[in-house]
């Protein structure tokens, strides 16, 4: 797997880099700042792009700026965000231009090495990543949502999961429940969320989306 | 661009005068409003405006009680210092008197002209002509109330305007602030007149009597040689008689003339302020801009500190937490590897903690709370390795982040100094005049400092606009450098 690292704080970028190296993962580039990160991928077309949320010059969203403009020239590029905190705003702005191949997750979990190369691996894949704080935030945020609130808590807690981009038998053992009570769950939260099967779109998809949009809408 | 010949005695560069405060200071016990710090080893008067601050704004009486606290301030032990420091009080509290009448003489004169011009149109009212007048006449009485006020205000402690009164003659006959002003107008131009007149005539007769003996020769045959109009000097010694005439004129006016200029004060303090019924709305608003000035500054400082923790200390303890994961997946395979990460990781937990305490340290520096500015400069000073004089003569409150960036200002200033002027003397004068702090730092270095050489100026310079104040550097190449920042105090 060809990473690219942007980071602006240079200990922590030697950090990931070390970190990715030691599990012979192959870190092609690093960068500073957003432009630099652009042009690494550019240069080095890698399979996932690794970035920061606060870089220079206004320390604010220039990560996710530069994210969404990784993906709008690359639109294959799978890319994780690392946040120093949950900003709702942020995830959403992500996540609406598509929740293929995107990761969101707080950085301290970089830590957690055998979680964040799952993570890093399932959003290289085609599937998402997203933190579970980000995914509680929103859920407690959209508790006034009429067409959230007719899930089921056991539901809610199956939206969570594939919110964060788990598979079906990945949720199924984190509830500890069959394949098939977690198919009747899924089913049961389309439904809810008025989300038919002959819609030309990934439903699991859709419904994490038609949620954040929710959100988003609502400010 | 400041000067650069400033002299080195600053009491007379600073382009205001003491206020009130400052004077109420000057008197409260055991303190000088004034620090002087002459290098290592001295803390005389070090912690003395904090202390001070208890007596601040307080308008009551200030000379009756000052013999018997002045016994307390030195203790047995030092009668010839009390004396002096006794001395000097009385004669800055004559010197401002004396400017107070003055002023006050100004503005008497001006209400006399008001009060004829108020008489007359009264008058021309009886035939008719003057009710055209009127809402001039009016005008003209509350801008010199308006006057009257402010410069009450930088005497004392501020003088509350009401709201602005009618200038038309209907609602103006009922209304109560004119009618105040009116009644002060009476006072001013007759007490307030007469006063200002014998501050200037007691000024007067002290310098003629005590600088008789240089010009009597000149003066003519037979003319009167003292100010009272009696007696005629025909010798030297007469001459010098005059002079102790002098003495007497001084001793009056060090006795008289603060409570002149009080009571010069009073019916403008009372009459022109704001009454009990009167409508504070104005006021009111005028306070809420200012708070919401102040929580603006408060909320950037926040942000500033936010970032601090986000970018600098959360990032370090989150490569802590990267190099511990990575070096527990390693212990088993690579374990000299893994016991580099630790190493690496330790590093990074007493960098995240170095930092941390830099925050900590830049949110507000421990020593600010326990000694105030004037003590934590002076704590700046005595580490610096240049000699250093500290001037505070800080009257009014700041806000602590206010406070705090005057501090960080000095504290990057000496540095600079140390580093780079070659000086061997630096200078750094606070003061605080109508809701600004002025801070000020010279060297006699070799000048040529650059803000964009890589110095700390440039945090320094965004820590001060974020207060909205104002930085000024002067350094020509052979110095002197120049270091002007202002601050409004926040409160």
């Amino acid at each position: 797997m060809r990473i690219v690292i942007a980071e602006d704080d240079p200990l922590l970028r030697e950090g990931l880099a070390l970190l990715l190296r030691a599990e012979s993962l192959d870190v092609v580039a690093t960068a500073g700042t957003p432009d630099d990160a652009l042009k690494a991928i550019d240069e080095h077309t890698p399979d996932v792009a690794i970035l920061d949320v606060r870089m220079p010059p206004t320390h604010t969203d220039e990560g996710i700026v530069a994210a969404v403009e990784a993906r709008r020239r690359h639109p294959d590029l799978a890319v994780l965000v690392l946040s120093a905190y949950v900003e709702q705003t942020f995830a959403t702005e992500l996540l609406t231009g598509g929740v293929r191949k995107l990761g969101y997750l707080l950085k301290e979990r970089v830590g957690r090495v055998e979680e964040f190369l799952d993570a890093l691996r399932r959003v290289a894949e085609g599937g998402t990543a997203i933190d579970p704080e980000v995914v509680a935030q929103l859920f407690t945020r959209s508790r006034e949502d009429s067409r959230l609130e007719r899930l089921s808590p056991r539901e809610r807690e199956v939206l969570a999961l594939m919110a964060e981009g788990l598979g079906n038998t990945a949720i199924a053992e984190r509830l500890v429940v069959t394949d098939g009570a977690v198919h009747k769950h899924i089913r049961s939260i389309f439904a809810k969320l008025d989300l038919s099967p002959a819609d030309q779109v990934d439903r699991r998809v859709a419904a994490v989306l038609r949620y954040l949009d929710d959100v988003r809408r609502r400010g | 661009m400041p000067t650069h010949d400033t002299p080195r005695d600053t009491s007379g560069t600073w382009p205001h005068r003491d206020t009130p405060e400052a004077r109420e200071e000057d008197r409260a016990p055991g303190t000088g409003g004034s620090h002087r710090y002459t290098g290592p080893g001295s803390t005389r008067g070090v912690r003395g405006v904090r202390g001070a601050r208890g007596s601040h704004g307080t308008s009551g009486p200030g000379g009756d009680a000052e013999p018997g606290r002045a016994g307390e301030t030195g203790g047995p032990g030092e009668p010839e210092r009390d004396l002096r420091t006794l001395a000097t009080r009385a004669g800055k509290d004559a010197a401002h008197g004396l400017e107070q009448l003055t002023s006050g003489f100004g503005t008497a004169m001006m209400a006399l002209v008001v009060l004829v011009t108020t008489v007359l149109t009264a008058l021309a009212c009886l035939v008719g002509i003057g009710l055209l007048f009127t809402p001039v006449t009016l005008r003209i009485l509350h801008a010199l109330a308006g006057r009257e006020r402010d410069r009450l205000s930088r005497w004392g402690p501020e003088v509350i305007a009401p709201e602005p009164p009618p200038t038309r003659l209907r609602p103006a006959l009922t209304d109560p602030t004119t009618r105040r002003e009116l009644a002060w107008l009476v006072r001013h131009s007759t007490l307030g007149l007469l006063l200002g007149f014998l501050a200037l005539l007691l000024m007067l007769f002290a310098v003629r009597d005590a600088t008789f003996p240089l010009w009597w020769r000149l003066a003519p045959q037979d003319s009167s040689s003292t100010s009272l109009g009696f007696g005629v000097a025909h010798s030297w010694a007469d001459a010098l008689a005059v002079t102790l005439l002098a003495v007497g004129w001084i001793a009056i006016i060090l006795g008289l003339v603060p409570g002149m200029a009080r009571i010069q004060g009073k019916p403008g303090r009372r009459l022109l302020s704001a009454g009990p019924e009167a409508d504070l709305s104005l006021r009111i608003a005028q306070l809420t801009a200012t708070r919401a000035a102040a929580l603006d500054a408060h909320a950037t400082e926040l942000r500033r500190i936010e970032r601090s923790l986000h970018d600098g200390t959360q990032n370090r303890i989150v490569t802590v937490t990267v190099l511990l994961g990575a070096a527990r997946r390693m212990v088993a395979r690579d374990p000299a590897g893994a016991e580099e990460l630790l190493e690496r990781a330790q590093s990074a937990a007493e960098q995240a903690l170095a930092e941390l305490r830099t925050v900590a340290r830049g949110i507000l520096p421990p020593v600010l709370a326990d000694r105030g500015l004037a003590g934590a400069l002076n704590g700046l000073a005595a580490s610096c390795p240049v000699p250093c004089r500290i001037d505070v003569e800080a009257t009014q409150r700041c806000a602590a982040s206010v406070e705090a960036t005057a501090y960080f200002v000095v504290a990057e200033a000496l540095t600079n100094i140390a580093k780079h002027s070659g000086a061997r003397h630096a200078e750094v004068t606070v003061r605080t005049h109508e809701g600004r702090l002025r801070l000020r730092v010279t060297d006699d270095g070799h000048g040529g400092a650059d803000e964009d050489g890589g110095s700390g100026l440039v945090g320094i310079r965004r820590r001060i606009a974020a207060h909205d104040g104002t930085l000024a550097l002067a350094s020509p190449r052979g110095g002197p450098t120049t270091l002007e920042v202002e601050l409004p105090c926040g409160l």
